[in-house]
């Protein structure tokens, strides 16, 4: 996968208009960013199914009972269902985190890597608990950091708040622990 | 730790079994497992021969040796098939008002590799002829049916006649081997539609049986101009070295997932190629015949210009990378080759592997495009660059506007039911749900997949409020009606799978995915519903009659995946 199977479009959920103009009618929808690369997010749960939870890592003292998921969308497309040209789904990740302290010269700063960490990248801070972004892979991992507010960095140099993976991460794998063998994934925090 | 260790442990043990297991079978003639007894015959001695094994997904235990429950079926011999005519490719037939074109369902031969097989053809054509007509007009189609099962033609897309529609048993009467019947078909609304038979489409669409017609619009800047028109028919063909595998007699094999092919096809062809020159803007008209594949076409590194999809041009024409196209739908897309040289039109997916759980890249080049030096005489650029606002389409669908926040009229769920399937496939299916993608873009699965057939197998459409099912259902408007039915794909299934909606005789606005509203419309009568997604159709009930709603892929249609409607006629009893 190459860098630029990645895009990602980092928004503010405050909404703005459509840059074409075009006018929906559907209560609550919220549109941000440049046509091209618009993240459209509404305000309506996605399929609960692909929803990511965040589990958090408790490393940092009263973290432990931060809330956190994130909602996935398909991202506008003419087709329902939106692709990149090389195949790979191209979502509208919202990312929804409670419960988290405020810290002085801190900030939360989220992050979306692919599997194998050899992709990592930034998404921004978090404004009032939430964020959303494009992400165009079929497998990915959601990062919640703390970091030193305004420092813009290629990789997370704060701890770990919280972290979610993408429901294909749960995608069975015969090889690994046979055909008729489940994953507890319940016990790593995931539903 | 100790668990997963021991899983570690479990997962090489099963891999050494399976991995020399798989690869004996792959190796020696089929007969020795019990899936070939020696040779192909006619009618009820067809015998099965095992699907073709993607070498890195072994087979899982207990199904070796087994073969589908329904008899195998296939036209004729190789033998046989020599004395049938050869398919030909498609011809135009540009019809005016009033014409009347003759269309033969027949039997044909192709050849594939080295060896001839029996198939179908309209008019002894594959893909049957491109029915060319302006927008508005009327044309008759006097059928006749020539191969070796009843079949009807359904006209895909179109709004004609309820009594035209070609649905066995609701519009019309099968049409038997060597009868025949006339059909009526209007064209009220421009672009792309396509024809095919409603009768084990599985079988008689798989082979053959399938055509277009192109509805010129009556304004003729309608659409941009181009140098050049390409209809595209995009196919699958599951074959082996002994040609197309065989099918199931009296119920579909492949009823989990449908039956995806190994063979890719563009106008009934493996290695399709067109030369342009350089410059020259292209219109593709594409649309999938396939039974279950949904494909991401993409032009090389070329820009695409989206214009229409089934039944009318966007609002917007808008760029886009790929095009994911799912059985039935149809696009019509612009794109420019600007530099010499070979330009691959490709399926390009990310396919699952499911026994190393993760997705991997996967491409089947489709058809090649040769771009000359010389350059193209007239130079199209700018017009190809802009991209145009319609409207027309923008006034036609802003007086369905109002209708956007009506209350939801029909809710109905997608699921299936099971019975009698081989214990491991159970097993299987039941243990390997911690993931379902939204969307299947390769067999992953394809002995478990063959091995289910419409006897074991139920696809259901459930009416969420009445609890009724399939054809248990018939809902009942008002010609005029403007009716929402939302579309929930539970991911909770035995085997949640995405689901391309076709519905007859109307057209409807796909408003929203999972709440998401559709920021460029376009009038549709076929839409994918991915797993686990809610989709939210507005259907323009415009056209009188009892009509049908299924998923478009064939093997879940005729495993039950259907229900009906009636339209009535104004001033009738009856509205939602």
């Amino acid at each position: 996968m190459t860098a630029t199977s990645i895009l990602l479009s980092v928004v503010l959920t405050l909404s703005m208009s459509l840059a074409n103009g075009a006018s929906t009618s559907a209560p609550g929808l919220e549109v941000s960013g440049d046509h091209a690369n618009a993240c459209v997010v509404a305000s309506l749960p996605g399929p609960e199914y692909y929803r990511i939870d965040l589990v958090p890592t408790r490393r940092l003292v009263g973290s432990a009972s931060v809330n956190g998921y994130g909602d996935v969308y398909f991202a506008s497309s003419p087709f329902g269902v939106a692709l990149t040209s090389t195949g790979h789904y191209a979502y509208d990740l919202k990312v929804e985190v409670s419960g988290l302290r405020e810290r002085s010269g801190k900030e939360y700063v989220l992050w979306v890597t692919s599997p194998s960490l050899d992709e990592i990248h930034r998404i921004g801070p978090l404004v009032d608990g939430r964020l959303s972004t494009r992400v165009e892979m079929n497998k990915y991992l959601v990062v919640l950091t703390l970091e030193d507010a305004g420092v813009t960095s290629n990789k997370w140099q704060g701890p770990v708040v919280m972290r979610g993976m993408s429901r294909s991460g749960l995608m069975h794998t015969m090889a690994g622990h046979g055909p008729f063998e489940s994953e507890p994934c319940a016990q790593y925090g995931y539903r | 730790m100790a668990r997963y260790t021991l899983n570690l442990l479990c997962g090489a043990l099963v891999l050494l079994i399976l991995v020399p297991v798989d690869v004996v079978a792959q190796n020696h003639d089929h007969a020795a497992m019990g899936h070939d007894m020696g040779g192909m015959a006619a009618g009820d001695s067809v015998t099965w021969r095992m699907p073709p094994m993607d070498m890195s997904m072994p087979m899982m235990p207990g199904m070796h040796g087994m073969n589908p429950s329904a008899p195998a079926y296939l036209p004729l011999t190789p033998q046989e098939a020599m004395a049938l005519p050869d398919a030909r490719p498609r011809e135009l037939v540009t019809m005016a008002d009033g014409d009347t074109l003759h269309l033969h369902a027949m039997m044909v031969k192709r050849k594939i590799g080295d060896r001839h097989f029996a198939m179908f053809g309209y008019n002894g054509q594959i893909p049957g002829p491109l029915i060319r007509a302006p927008q508005g007009s009327k044309v008759y189609v006097h059928f006749e049916n020539h191969i070796d099962q009843a079949t009807t033609v359904h006209w895909h897309g179109l709004r004609l006649d309820n009594r035209f529609d070609g649905v066995p048993g609701v519009t019309q009467a099968p049409v038997e081997q060597h009868a025949s019947f006339m059909y009526e078909l209007k064209f009220p609304d421009e672009g792309l539609y396509w024809y095919h038979p409603h009768i084990r489409e599985d079988i008689q669409q798989d082979l053959g049986l399938y055509g277009n017609m192109l509805v010129d619009p009556s304004r003729e800047d309608a659409l941009p101009r181009v140098n050049r028109e390409e209809v595209f028919v995009l196919d699958d063909l599951l074959v082996d070295g002994s040609g197309p595998l065989p099918y199931g007699q009296d119920a579909p094999t492949h009823a989990l997932m449908g039956r995806f092919g190994n063979l890719m096809l563009v106008n009934g062809v493996p290695d399709y190629r067109m030369s342009v020159k350089k410059g020259e803007v292209v219109r593709f008209f594409l649309t999938n015949v396939a039974n279950a594949r949904t494909f991401n076409v993409t032009f090389g590194n070329a820009k695409i210009k989206v214009i229409a999809s089934d039944v009318s041009r966007f609002e917007r024409e808008q760029w886009v990378d790929s095009v994911p196209i799912a059985p039935a739908e149809r696009y019509i897309v612009d794109v420019r080759f600007k530099k010499p040289g070979d330009v691959a039109i490709a399926n390009t997916i990310q396919a699952i592997n499911h026994f190393r759980g993760e997705f991997y890249p996967h491409v089947d080049t489709l058809a090649i495009v040769s771009v000359a030096d010389e350059p193209v005489s007239t130079d199209l650029s700018d017009e190809y660059l802009a991209l145009r606002t319609n409207a027309d389409v923008v006034e036609d669908i802003e007086s369905f506007r109002s209708s956007f926040d009506r209350p939801v009229d029909y809710e109905i769920e997608l699921t299936l039911k099971h019975q009698n399937l081989p214990l491991p496939i159970v097993a299987m299916m039941e243990i390997d749900t911690l993931y379902v993608p939204p969307m299947e873009w390769n067999d992953a699965m394809p002995m478990m997949n063959w091995l289910s057939t419409g006897n074991e197998v139920t696809w259901v459409l459930r009416d969420v409020r009445s609890g009724r099912e399939n054809m248990d259902i018939n809902w009942t408007f008002q010609k005029g009606d403007v009716a929402k039915i939302r579309i929930f794909n539970t991911p909770d299934s035995f085997h949640p799978m995405n689901h391309p909606i076709h519905v007859h005789g109307q057209r409807y606005l796909v408003l929203s995915i999972d709440g998401v509203p559709t920021q460029n419309l376009v009038w549709k009568d076929t839409a994918i519903v991915p797993v686990g997604s809610t989709m939210d159709i507005l259907v323009d009930m415009s056209n009188p009659g009892e009509w049908m709603m299924h998923c478009h892929i064939a093997e879940h249609l005729q495993a039950g995946m259907m229900l009906s409607f009636t339209v009535e006629e104004e001033g009738t009893a009856g509205s939602p």
